[in-house]
């Protein structure tokens, strides 16, 4: 499924001062401090900390998960502080689709209903769409074969597989990917990152990929790096990782 | 989120859980069960009685010695307030077209060779017949001539002659009632309980010849046919025999009064308050039952929610709406309890099925019925127990914030 949208010179994601705090029973916990950012389509970006570091709460914000305490985002030019909870559940509905660490698929449910999922949230895409096009993010992720199968007789290469399909599925404006290999041995979680890398070098989509391992996050074109909830660095990354590469090299 | 598909996916998630779903069920389907069996078995009840009544006929009335209290409608022998003077009176009523009296005998067994049961005996005219409505199976009836003539015959019920003569045939035979022998002329088809006593145990033998025996002055029973307006007829009965008898009653209080008028109506209207208290019991033990179902489906359903924190973070991270949550464990709770509510009416008929099939034998004249508007209201009852208990769970599932439910270990 290549995308057919131009890049638009507006950023895709743009934040101003962005801070998030947790509170309980009075008690402020700042994770993020003024968090700036931008980043535009097509790019390939991977968030890297250590644990603590904030970068899952910067991607749940990012990915209208959760709420910033202060500051703007800006999606596409557009502020989402105001935004309702239908409002942003219409936009994770249709903009932004997640991987998960953990592949957080149904259970004793076949690989082609987890795709289907985000299309029955789906406001415009009708129902009479949703199998051929399931099948062909199932296609993209290359299995086809095992559209029938529940994803519990699935090995856990092909379980994150199936998630980046159902990530797919909408044709979002963003992929996050939040751990996709951690829950992998090294090759499957190759393959993993082969199908990501994929995605954008010949789909073109915009991919942010949160992980702690430098080496997965070297695959990325883009590393910004948080610490205690700044940025510590924000770099170009020219020695990009080809999983591909490395795939075959394995063979 | 399309309805079709909320019903899918709760659909889907009930069939993921086949037997943890079933146990929720099983509160709803046994208090559904229950509603619609008992309303089952009442209605049939109903119909049994309802049935005597109606033998009665809506034009007769029976009169009782004695005051309301006590037992209801019983003939008892010992109250001495009605008189051979009182049929007299009674027959000259011009609303009044048959009247016959009926003399309790104090027989307590009666006997066919080496053969003996257990009969009441009533001494009476052949127009009893015609006011209760009884129809002969074999032989005749008795006539004004056993009654001129004090013979020494019986009409006997379907009961007596099964009794005592089991396969033969009775009529023409002699029996002992007490010490006295009688020559059986006749025997009666089977009328079941009339007035809540079983009329098949009844020996008829005329009025002259029980007198004879006891002389006793005054009636237990009797039997009435009027003509033309029924209730103009019960109210000049009534204050004919207050009038005779010495009673003011302008408030018509049956307590003051000295004998019972029976009519079907007033019989249909005590069987409506029984079966109303009937109705009011089974609809509390309903309602216990089905809070208790509920309780069980919140309870479950609240075990749903937690246990499917990740699934419903997951749904909400591509693009669930809170609705869309809410409506997918609020049809999920009501689907438990509406398809228990099915289970629960089809094994509550089946059971009310197998209960007339056993009561038949018993009682011949048991018929099943069904109460249909038990069934809607046990329905509905269902369905808005599911609503009602799932409701919480379901708002519940709908307000986790996405992040933290998708996090949830």
């Amino acid at each position: 499924m290549p995308k057919k949208k131009k890049p638009s010179a507006v950023p895709l994601i743009e934040t101003r001062s962005l801070t998030k705090s947790y509170f309980s029973e009075e008690l402020e916990t700042p994770v993020l401090h003024g968090i700036d950012l931008t980043i535009n389509e097509e790019e390939f970006v991977s968030i890297m900390g250590p644990s603590g570091s904030g970068k899952s709460t910067l991607m749940h914000i990012l990915g209208f998960l959760d709420q910033p305490t202060t500051g703007k985002y800006l999606f596409r030019g557009e502020p989402t502080r105001t935004m309702t909870d239908d409002e942003l559940a219409a936009i994770r509905a249709t903009r932004v689709s997640f991987v998960f660490q953990a592949f957080n698929l149904l259970p004793r449910t076949t690989v082609l209903d987890n795709v289907m999922l985000p299309l029955l949230y789906h406001p415009t895409i009708p129902a009479s769409e949703r199998e051929e096009r399931s099948m062909n993010a199932i296609a993209a992720v290359d299995l086809t074969d095992r559209a029938t199968y529940f994803t519990n007789q699935l090995s856990g290469g092909q379980q994150q597989r199936v998630a980046m399909a159902r990530a797919l599925v909408t044709d979002p404006d963003v992929i996050f990917a939040d751990e996709p290999t951690g829950n992998l041995d090294s090759k499957s979680g190759n393959q993993v990152m082969e199908v990501l890398q994929g995605l954008h070098d010949q789909g073109g989509r915009t991919i942010i990929l949160v992980t702690h391992e430098e080496s997965t996050a070297a695959h990325a074109k883009r590393i910004i790096h948080l610490l205690d909830g700044n940025v510590s660095s924000d770099s170009k990354q020219f020695k990009q990782i080809s999983a591909k590469k490395n795939n075959n090299l394995k063979k | 989120m399309l309805l079709t598909d909320t019903f899918q996916a709760a659909q889907r998630s009930l069939l993921r859980n086949k037997g943890r779903s079933l146990l929720t069920m099983l509160g709803v389907i046994i208090g559904v069960g229950s509603v619609v069996l008992m309303t089952s078995v009442g209605a049939s009840m109903e119909k049994l009685i309802l049935g005597q009544i109606s033998s009665i006929g809506a034009k007769s009335m029976v009169i009782f010695p004695g005051t309301s209290e006590g037992a209801e409608g019983a003939i008892m022998a010992g109250f001495d307030s009605l008189t051979f003077e009182d049929i007299t009176a009674l027959e000259k009523l011009s609303t009044i077209t048959s009247v016959a009296p009926g003399i309790m005998m104090g027989v307590n067994a009666a006997t066919y060779g080496r053969e003996e049961t257990e009969p009441r005996v009533i001494g009476t005219v052949p127009n009893y017949f015609k006011n209760r409505e009884v129809t002969i199976e074999h032989g005749r009836l008795l006539e004004e001539s056993d009654v001129r003539a004090a013979r020494n015959v019986a009409v006997i019920g379907s009961e007596i002659a099964d009794d005592l003569f089991g396969r033969q045939h009775p009529i023409g035979k002699r029996i002992k009632l007490g010490a006295r022998s009688y020559e059986v002329i006749g025997t009666l088809e089977s009328i079941g309980t009339q007035f809540f006593q079983n009329a098949d145990e009844f020996v008829f033998i005329p009025m002259t010849t029980a007198r004879a025996q006891n002389a006793q002055k005054y009636v237990n029973i009797i039997s009435l046919q009027t003509v033309g307006d029924f209730d103009l007829a019960q109210s000049d009965v009534e204050s004919l025999l207050r009038r005779r008898h010495g009673i003011v009653n302008p408030d018509e209080d049956p307590d003051k009064d000295d004998f019972m008028v029976r009519t079907s109506a007033q019989a249909n209207d005590i069987l409506g308050s029984v079966s109303l208290g009937l109705t009011l019991f089974i609809a509390t033990v309903a309602g216990i039952s089905l809070i208790v179902g509920g309780i069980g489906i919140m309870n479950i359903m609240l075990v749903a929610v937690t246990e499917r924190t990740r699934e419903i973070g997951l749904r909400k991270a591509v693009g669930a709406k809170r609705r869309d949550i809410l409506l997918q464990f609020l049809v999920e709770a009501v689907l438990i309890t509406v398809t228990a509510g099915i289970i629960g009416i089809i094994c509550g008929i089946s059971l009310a099925v197998l209960i007339a099939a056993i009561a038949d034998k018993l009682l011949p004249t048991y018929d099943f019925a069904v109460s249909y508007p038990s069934i809607g209201v046990a329905l509905a009852m269902a369905f808005s127990v599911g609503l009602g208990f799932g409701i919480y769970p379901a708002r519940k599932a709908a307000r986790l914030s996405p992040m933290n439910a998708l996090r949830y270990e």
